[in-house]
This record gives structure tokens, C-alpha cells and sequence, in this order.
């Protein structure tokens, strides 16, 4: 071989070399929130880290959803008021620079509505659950269906909410109720014609592949 | 003020049958006697029933047959909150025509702080929004009321022969009064408990309640007496064995609350109409006359780093008003409580009257006080802001207390009027005393 055709195949190997590593790039990066097209989502909410959003989903503007320590899936149909704060973070004992610490994904499902100041950092949450205004949930807890976490109420162990399970009052007194709450879907719909005429609204991205939860 | 932020800083004494120390939004002011008194020191009578989630007033006697119930709302089973009415659209067949269907609108109770539901026990949707909803009748209802009547004619029956005994006994001058035995028997039996109190100097009718009972017809009632059973329906089999449902277990106050049936389950929980609450009046014991409100009221309270404490009094007469501050003696008896010594201004603090049109009335002349400013801070309408001077006695980790009186001048604008040779004297000036004290917070090193 000639040292002319050695310096193209060199030149032609790194140039593929360089597109691969480009790709790969753009595949990890994803630091922008991935938005379905149908979702409302408000300019003034801050997203941060990997986070998908269904589609029909609302999110008010002063949401915040934080995906710290792995990426947060959030389904369709849901329902974020202001000042919620749905945040994937580290668990208290582990530092956030530490090795061997995997990235765990936050799933939430669908018709799930998180009242204003609440904050949930459960790992997984099913679909047509209701957390009241101001309510507190533990990195631990794993939300069905049904479930509603009334005002107020803190809810940090380690267990699954059967369904239907309402959780009220001040020493979280537990009830099962006998139906679902209903979906929100009229005022989904309201929010979704209203919100855009006074607020600017993120970017969707319209993604192929719709992500959806896988259900247990 | 002092009811909504710091309710037990500024403490005033009243005396009465018990020296009592509060802060002046639980006090009241009587203008006969010109004294504080506080709710130990007055007799509370109920003036009216209301319910506290629709506001209905009842005249007592309608309270009374309706047990002390609203008849419109309801209490939740499960939380003891105020049951909301909800309605949702159901299909429903038209009268006319059975196989088209049109939108019928269903109301039901839900709890909005439980999530309970008149669904959730069974109770079916109904068609009128209020008045639909009816409480499960006692099984036991009938033998309570016949065992009520029987109990009632005995106490009757037992005071009739206690009195004709006293009367016999007793001079002839004396009326037939309830003497005290009889009136433990009859609230036994829970007749005519209105008149518990007597009232000095009012005449005796105390006999009106039982008149009627009296008037009729002295039927004989008999009751069985109950009855003893000797078996008793033995437990289910899987009574130890099966595995408990824990939400379907209802909590004692749950279950106490329906003295009816006290159920165990949860699926058995129906609600109950809402217990009426009552206005009260107050009555001061000793002129008997009602009580009005207190009228002064000193606020907030800053502590600076100099020791020096900001007062603030507001005036809520239209008057000119008059306050002395006058620092408690050696070996007074009402200071307990201070740890601190106080130095108060010694000049006269004169304060504006309320004047409501004075906030409006950009070109009124402020008027001219002359105030020292090394005592009043501010001045603001009927507002004055003055310095105290706290020097604490000793290092110690409670509280720092300080104890004064408050000398003032007080015009009784809503005395009765007195026929008077003058002709429009002014109403005379008196000069009341309170005992104030201060709670100020932890001293800081």
C-alpha cells in the first residue's frame, strides 16, 4: 500500500469514527424535556434533565420537574398545577458524585393529577391517582391506582398503596373508597384551550415512538 | 391584634371570684360596673340554636323535638365533616317512552375531605337535591319511647309525694316550691331541666313544664320488664381464624358517634344530620345586665436590641382619651409573675378618638400634642406608639415579665338616661385602673 492510500484509509476511518462518536453524543445528551405533541406545557415551568411528557398532559406554569438522579416518564392525561415539584433525586445517603450509583427511572402513569405544592418523589406511580395540594411523598412509596393523597398529608415509607386507598387527615388515617376518582377530563380540556392564550408554551417534539409506561 | 397573632402576650387581671389573668380578647368590659370580667366571671345562658354549616337559626322548642339536628345537613360517617351534595348526569328511561333515554340528574353526599360517599354504603342516588336523604330508623325506638313515658309519669308520681310530705311538714307560708330532692329526681328522668338555675327574687312557676303532664289523662303505662336470655348466639366458627380487614373496621369515635346501631363495619356507616351548635349570651353576675365587648386594646409589640420596648395603644372611643402608666409598687400584691423591673413614662399620654372619616380627609389639621420625643415613637390617628424602658432581674431561661398599671378616663356613652334637673350635663368622667402584664419573649444573651 502506498503511504497516499494509507492516509485516506486513515482519513476515512476517523471521519466515521468522529460521526459515531457525534451520534452517541446526541443519544446521551438528552438534556432537553422530550414533550409529546397534545401536551401543554408552560414556558414558565421549569423541566430539568431527562424528562418525557406524554401526550394531553398540562403542566402549570411554576411546575417543576427535576430529574436529578435518572430520568423521570411522565404518561398521558396527567395533570400539574402550579408549584407541584416532581423531582428524581439522590437518596440522602448516597452523594451525587459517587461511583456505582445507577440512574433509576421515575415512571408516572396516566389521568394522574398533582395538586398545587405537592411534591412526589415515589419511584412509581400508577394511573388516576390524585395527590392533594401540598402533600409530601417519600422516595419509597409506590402509588397503584386510585390512590389519593389527601392535603397536607407526608407519606415517606417504604410500601405499595394498594388501590383505591385514600390517605387523609392529619395522622394520615387510611380508607379504602369503593371507585376510582374520576379522570379529569374536562378540565384537561378546558386547560388545554385556555392555557395557550396566556402563556407561551415549550416546543413538542414529535416523537415517533410514543412513550408510554410500561403498566404493571 | 391580639386574638389573631400573639394571644397570650400582654395579659390583663381581673377580679373576681378568681383572679384571673387573659389577654383582653377573651375579656369583656361591663359598662354598669366598670370592671373586666372574664368567662368565669359571667353566667352563660343559651340564647339560640344555629347550624354551623347552613346557618339556620331554631327556636329552641323546634331544637329540641328535632334533637338538637340540622334537618337539611349531614355529617360524614367516617371524618365528621359537613357532607356536600353532588350531582352527576345518569340515563335514565323517560316516562313516556321506555326505550329512549334521557339525562337525569343524580345527586349524592360526598365528603370532600375523606372522600366518602353516600355510594360507598349502599345509599342510592336520589332525585331531589335535599330532603331525599333519610336516617335509618332504630328498631329499638318504639320500647325507648315506652319506657321514656313510664320513667317520666314515675318521677311525677315520686315529686307529687315528696311535696305533699314537705308541705305537710313545712308552715303554711310557704309556697310549693321544687325543693332541692325533687329537682334531682326530675332531672333524672329528664323533665323540665330548663329552670335549673334559680334566679334570686323571681317568682316560683316552676311547676309550668309539668302542668301539662299533670292535665292528662294519669293513664296507667305498664312496661315488661326485659327479659334475660340464657343463650347467647355463639360466635362464627372462623371468628379467630380470619384474616381481619383492617379499612373495613370502624374506630370507636366512628362507631360512638351513632348510638344507634354502632356498627363495626365501615359499609354500615350512614351519616347522621349535623348537631346544632348555640349562641350564647353572656350576663354579668353581679348587676345581671348583658355584657359588651372590652373596649381598649394595646398590640403589638417590637424588642429592640436597646431594651427599650415599643408600646402601641389604640383608642377605640371617638373621646379624648387619657392613659397614665403608672409601674407596680414593692409588695404588690397582684405582681406576681414580673422578672423584669419596668421604667414607664411618667407624663400623661393623651390619645385622639376614633375618628373613621379622619383617613379620608386629606386636608384635616393634624392635631397638635406637643409629644416628648424620647416617649411617643408615633403618633397616628387614634394610635400612639410609646417607649418603655425593661431592665431584667434575673439571668434566667423563662420568659421576661413585666408588670404595670394602666390608669385611663372612661366615658359611659350608653348609661342609662337619668332624669336630671340639668339640662344635658355631660356624662361624668371616671378613671378606671387595670393591672397589665407583659409576657416580652426568652431574654438573649
Amino acid at each position: 500500500m502506498t503511504p497516499f492510500m494509507l492516509r485516506r484509509i486513515r482519513n476515512r476511518l476517523s471521519k466515521k469514527l468522529k460521526s459515531i462518536n457525534k451520534m452517541s453524543d446526541k443519544q446521551n445528551a438528552q438534556k432537553s424535556a422530550k414533550i409529546a405533541a397534545g401536551a401543554v406545557v408552560c414556558v414558565e415551568s421549569e423541566i430539568r434533565g431527562e424528562v418525557t411528557i406524554g401526550a394531553r398532559t398540562v403542566v402549570h406554569p411554576k411546575a417543576r420537574i427535576i430529574a436529578e438522579a435518572g430520568p423521570i416518564v411522565i404518561g398521558e392525561g396527567n395533570l400539574i398545577e402550579e408549584q407541584a415539584l416532581i423531582i428524581n433525586s439522590y437518596p440522602e445517603n448516597i452523594a451525587p458524585d459517587s461511583e456505582g450509583v445507577e440512574p433509576k427511572t421515575m415512571t408516572i402513569g396516566i389521568n394522574n393529577v398533582f395538586e398545587v405544592g405537592c411534591m412526589s418523589q415515589a419511584l412509581k406511580i400508577g394511573d388516576n391517582n390524585v395527590i392533594e395540594s401540598k402533600a409530601d411523598l417519600g422516595r419509597n412509596m409506590i402509588l397503584t391506582s386510585g390512590c389519593i393523597i389527601g392535603a397536607c398529608c407526608q407519606v415517606n415509607t417504604c410500601e405499595v398503596i394498594p388501590e383505591n386507598t385514600v390517605i387523609f387527615g392529619s395522622g394520615c388515617q387510611r380508607r379504602v373508597q369503593t371507585e376510582r376518582p374520576q379522570p379529569q377530563t374536562l378540565q384537561l380540556d378546558f386547560l388545554m384551550k385556555i392555557l395557550p392564550n396566556y402563556h407561551h408554551m415549550k416546543k413538542t417534539v414529535k416523537t415517533t415512538s410514543a412513550v408510554t409506561p410500561a403498566k404493571n | 391584634m391580639a386574638s389573631l397573632l400573639q394571644p397570650d402576650r400582654v395579659l390583663y387581671l381581673v377580679h373576681g371570684e378568681k383572679k384571673i389573668r387573659s389577654s383582653l380578647s377573651t375579656l369583656y368590659f361591663c359598662r354598669y360596673c366598670s370592671e373586666l370580667r372574664s368567662l368565669e366571671c359571667v353566667s352563660h345562658e343559651v340564647d339560640s340554636h344555629y347550624c354551623p354549616s347552613c346557618l339556620e337559626n331554631m327556636p329552641s322548642a323546634e331544637a329540641k323535638l328535632k334533637k338538637n339536628r340540622c334537618a337539611n345537613c349531614f355529617d360524614c360517617p367516617c371524618c365528621m365533616h359537613t357532607l356536600s351534595t353532588r350531582a352527576t348526569n345518569i340515563p335514565a328511561p323517560l316516562p313516556d317512552d321506555p326505550s329512549k333515554t334521557a339525562m337525569k340528574k343524580a345527586y349524592y353526599l360526598a365528603c370532600g375531605f375523606c372522600r366518602w360517599t353516600s355510594r360507598d354504603v349502599g345509599m342510592a342516588d336520589k332525585s331531589v337535591a335535599s330532603g331525599g336523604w333519610q336516617e335509618p330508623d332504630n328498631p329499638h325506638t318504639q320500647r325507648i319511647n315506652k319506657l321514656i313515658e313510664y320513667y317520666q309519669q314515675l318521677a311525677q308520681r315520686e315529686k307529687l309525694e315528696r311535696d305533699r310530705k314537705k308541705l305537710a311538714r313545712r308552715r303554711p307560708y310557704m309556697p310549693l316550691a321544687f325543693s332541692q330532692h325533687t329537682i334531682h329526681v326530675v332531672e333524672k328522668y329528664g323533665l323540665g331541666t330548663r329552670l335549673q338555675r334559680q334566679r334570686p327574687g323571681a317568682p316560683i312557676t316552676s311547676l309550668a313544664g309539668l302542668s301539662l303532664k299533670e292535665g292528662e289523662d294519669q293513664k296507667e303505662i305498664n312496661i315488661e320488664p326485659a327479659q334475660a336470655l340464657d343463650e347467647v348466639e355463639p360466635l362464627p366458627e372462623d371468628y379467630y381464624t380470619r384474616p381481619i380487614n383492617l379499612p373495613e373496621v370502624t374506630s370507636l369515635r366512628q362507631r360512638l358517634l351513632q348510638p344507634d346501631f354502632q356498627p363495626a363495619g365501615a359499609s354500615q356507616l350512614h351519616p347522621k344530620h349535623k348537631h346544632l351548635l348555640i349562641k350564647r349570651s353572656l350576663r354579668c353576675r353581679k348587676c345581671e345586665h348583658n355584657l359588651s365587648k372590652p373596649e381598649f386594646n394595646p398590640t403589638s409589640i417590637n424588642i429592640s436590641s436597646e431594651c427599650q420596648v415599643l408600646l402601641t395603644l389604640t383608642n377605640p372611643v371617638e373621646s379624648i382619651t387619657h392613659v397614665t402608666l403608672v409601674g407596680c409598687e414593692e409588695g404588690d400584691p397582684e405582681d406576681i409573675n414580673s422578672t423584669a423591673k419596668v421604667m414607664v413614662p411618667t407624663k400623661e399620654l393623651v390619645l385622639a378618638g376614633k375618628d373613621a372619616a379622619a383617613d379620608y380627609d386629606e386636608l384635616a389639621e393634624p392635631q397638635d400634642f406637643q409629644d416628648d420625643p424620647d416617649v411617643v415613637a408615633f403618633r397616628k390617628s387614634n394610635k400612639i406608639g410609646f417607649f418603655i424602658k425593661v431592665v431584667p432581674q434575673r439571668e434566667e431561661d423563662g420568659d421576661v415579665t413585666v408588670s404595670f398599671k394602666i390608669r385611663h378616663d372612661f366615658r359611659n356613652l350608653a348609661a342609662p338616661i337619668r332624669p336630671s334637673e340639668e339640662d344635658d350635663a355631660p356624662t361624668e368622667a371616671i378613671w378606671l385602673t387595670h393591672h397589665v402584664e407583659l409576657s416580652l419573649g426568652p431574654l438573649v444573651a
